[in-house]
């Protein structure tokens, strides 16, 4: 049995200050003081909690508020008792700064590894009438704004069946809307606008163009996309703030550079089996890419080199795909050709819109 | 005890930002290599040394807050708060494409408001967490009110305050003010809280005209020197009113909002009594424009310093090719993201250092204390953080 004195104490009841003594007893201790609920109390109820000037400051497990400071120092016979302060947190006080930080920071690569990867893994996996369910719901009809003048829908649709037969079949529309663009919206719905059918020269670029789309439907890019971003924003959810917000947008704004170009390898298999030429679409994408280069960045920001940046790699893989010797015929007829080319001119009821608000 | 008395404050700090900065550094360190996520345990480890050298009369505070809390708070916003959002931004995608635009701007109105409501009760919340968590002499603060009522509060007056050019908002902000700190309590006595607002209109008017009559003395400088000296009159006039203008927006203005702050502080704490004791808060327009100068200078000192490390380690040359730039490596972005979220992360703790020591280094009490009848708080005790402050990005008090 040990005294210990020039204790201070608070009990957490009231905000006084008692002066007390520490007497150890069986695996505990006891107070003695003036009006001081003595106890006796177990060593291993006591929590460090930050020093006070006077010295080393313990609470008690449950209780709130009760304190005993050793404000005449600790002996080295009850040191041992007393629990070590904490610093970091539990896990690294336990493991230590270095160890705990390595073991951080493998988990931590792990999972932004299964961020970025899984959504490569899991897609494939995930039934495109899941997916086809969720997109149709949220296209619909596009407010009214799909094109559908004569004959030019079925023109459109005779001319996605030559460059891709998969099932379930997607669903190609013409939207009222100025902007050369193309897009693959979830479940198989792909919208062309109607400044690109304006742009176009021929039936074969729409064509590229469309199988480069159907390339990111078919290879389940769209639903890697949205689990992409899903991803990224619990990862980057930690940072908090809007820095996390920024980033996330930078990289899920786009698809990567290896969907682009498994894109493009779709579309240039499925011209070469239709006997479809591939010149005319590298073509758009040298016109395009000038375009650029005169319009600058800024004018060309809603366009499709925005959300297919153009190289020349890319074009050159289209022209290189031609094969002497291959009869190749245009996509659909100059009839049909016609009335796509009209399907919003021809069509009076559809509101025309030079912008969509996302 | 009485206290605050003519020689000795009642408040004082005694921290040291050389022992500040292992915290910091250690913090930023594990909260890289968690992702973010050891932020919740640094913001404590911080606090636990902020308060452990806030002296009051003869003991130090105590933060008694948990790095958990924190997290559970965070996970808790997340669950209630973002995952509906995330959902809805579907929905409004979809009710945009099928051309429901009217739909799409209702919903948004109405999360608008709800967001009103939000960032008032987390307002409401943060406080209660803080008083809560804060010890002294073993006793501490809290409310017994969870703050719904006081998110509608937030809500309407924050709108109404909005009225009339804004020229409520000094009335908004008071009212507000008092009424949350009417329902905190520290031991078992309540917070009073009685601020007027008319004193403060002259200086909000003052910010409010900055900018107009800024204006209409550069109207009057352009046609003076059109009508005195022709064309080079005109333009030098023209040059003249624009730094004018420019001027008062960017220096003029902030300087003004800072006076109406200083006052509102005065006012606010100078009105707050707890029991037999009552406070003040002594910080002038030029202490608030001297800690603001010194935050701004620390944050440019070390963008500085980061952007020079960056450009000779050679990442700040991006990549000519277009394709490229669009899809910048990972590597690269989250070499930028190091760079960047270093130097904001480290700045950040010694900002808060700066403007705590601040706080109290102004802040003054008076009066008597009986220790014997400061009896323990009664109220709930939080069991979760300031999750929704810390979504919303806003401060304490
Ligand atoms: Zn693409």
């Amino acid at each position: 049995m040990i005294d210990v004195s020039g204790l201070w104490h608070y009990d957490g009841r009231t905000a006084i200050r008692h002066k007390v003594d520490l007497r150890t007893g069986d695996d505990g201790f006891s107070l003695i003081g003036d009006n001081v609920d003595m106890g006796p109390y177990r060593w291993s109820d006591l929590v460090r909690r930050d020093n006070s000037p006077d010295g080393p400051v313990y609470g008690l497990k449950d209780k709130a508020g009760w304190r005993i400071c050793f404000a005449g120092g600790v002996p080295d016979a009850i040191r041992d008792q007393l629990p070590g302060p904490a610093r970091y947190g539990r896990w690294v006080d336990q493991l230590g700064f270095w160890r705990a930080s390595v073991m951080f920071l493998a988990v931590s690569a792990v999972f932004a590894l299964a961020v970025f990867k899984a959504p490569d893994w899991l897609a494939p996996n995930i039934p495109f009438a899941w997916e086809k369910q969720m997109g149709d719901a949220m296209v619909g009809d596009f407010g009214g704004r799909f094109c559908n003048g004569p004959g030019g829908q079925a023109a459109l649709d005779a001319l996605v069946r030559k460059i891709d037969q998969g099932k379930p079949a997607v669903r190609v529309h013409v939207a009222n809307i100025g902007m050369v663009n193309a897009v693959a919206l979830p479940g198989g719905n792909i919208v062309l606008f109607r400044g690109l059918l304006q742009e176009a020269k021929s039936p074969d670029e729409i064509a590229g163009v469309l199988g480069h789309e159907i390339g990111h439907v078919r290879k389940r890019h769209v639903v890697q996309a949205l689990m992409r971003q899903a991803g990224l924003s619990v990862l980057l959810g930690g940072f908090g703030g809007n820095g996390g917000g920024y980033l996330n947008a930078m990289l899920a704004a786009s698809y990567s550079r290896e969907a682009e170009s498994a894109a493009d390898d779709y579309a240039i298999r499925q011209l070469k089996s239709a006997r479809i030429s591939p010149d005319d679409t590298a073509a758009f994408f040298a016109r395009m890419s000038a375009q650029e280069a005169k319009l600058g960045e800024a004018a060309a920001a809603l366009g499709y080199v925005s959300s297919h940046p153009l190289s020349q790699s890319r074009e050159r893989a289209f022209r290189q795909s031609k094969q002497a010797g291959t009869a190749y015929a245009p996509v659909i007829d100059a009839d049909q050709w016609a009335a796509l080319s009209d399907i919003c001119h021809n069509d009076p009821k559809v509101p025309a819109e030079d912008s969509l608000f996302f | 005890m009485g206290i605050g008395t003519q020689d000795e404050t009642a408040f004082s700090f005694d921290g040291d930002w050389r022992e500040l900065a292992p915290i910091l550094f250690t913090n930023l360190m594990l909260s890289i290599v968690t992702l973010g996520f050891y932020r919740f345990w640094g913001i404590t480890r911080e606090r636990r040394y902020l308060w452990s050298k806030t002296r009051f009369i003869d003991d130090r505070l105590e933060w008694t807050g948990t790095g958990k809390e924190l997290f559970l708070g965070f996970l808790l916003v997340i669950a209630i708060l973002f995952v509906p959002l995330f959902l809805l931004q579907f929905v409004a995608q979809a009710l945009i494409l099928r051309g429901h635009t009217a739909f799409a701007g209702v919903l948004f109105l109405s999360l608008y408001l709800v967001f009103f409501y939000v960032a008032g009760l987390a307002i409401f919340r943060g406080l209660r967490y803080r008083l809560s968590r804060t010890h002294w002499h073993g006793i501490r603060g809290g409310s017994d009110d969870p703050g719904f009522g006081y998110g509608w509060s937030y809500t309407w007056k924050t709108i109404v305050g909005s009225f009339v050019l804004g020229l409520l908002i000094p009335w908004s902000m008071t009212s507000l003010w008092s009424e949350r700190w009417n329902r905190m309590s520290f031991g078992p006595h309540n917070f009073e809280s009685g601020p007027e607002w008319g004193g403060l209109m002259r200086r909000f008017l003052l910010c409010y005209l900055a900018p107009v009559v800024a204006l209409i003395v550069a109207i009057a400088i352009v046609v003076a020197g059109a009508a005195s000296g022709g064309s080079s009159g005109g333009m030098a006039g023209g040059a003249l009113a624009v730094v004018l203008v420019l001027g008062s927006i960017y220096i003029v203005l902030p300087i003004m909002a800072l006076a109406y702050y200083a006052a509102f502080f005065r006012e606010m704490i100078g009105t707050l009594r707890l029991s037999t004791l009552n406070f003040h808060f002594s910080a002038r327009t030029k202490d608030w424009l001297v800690l603001m100068l010194g935050n701004i200078g620390l944050y440019v000192l070390v963008f500085a310093l980061a952007l020079a490390v960056a450009s000779m380690l050679g990442v700040a040359t991006l990549p000519k090719d277009p394709q490229a730039l669009a899809h910048p490596p990972i590597a690269t972005l989250a070499i930028i993201g190091l760079i960047v979220a270093i130097p904001l992360g480290l700045v950040g703790g010694f900002v808060r250092y700066r403007n705590w020591h601040f706080f109290i280094r102004h802040l003054e009490a008076g009066g008597e204390i009986d220790l014997a009848s400061l009896t323990q708080s009664s109220t709930p005790e939080p069991r979760q953080g300031e999750g929704l402050l810390d979504a919303l990005d806003m401060g304490g008090f």
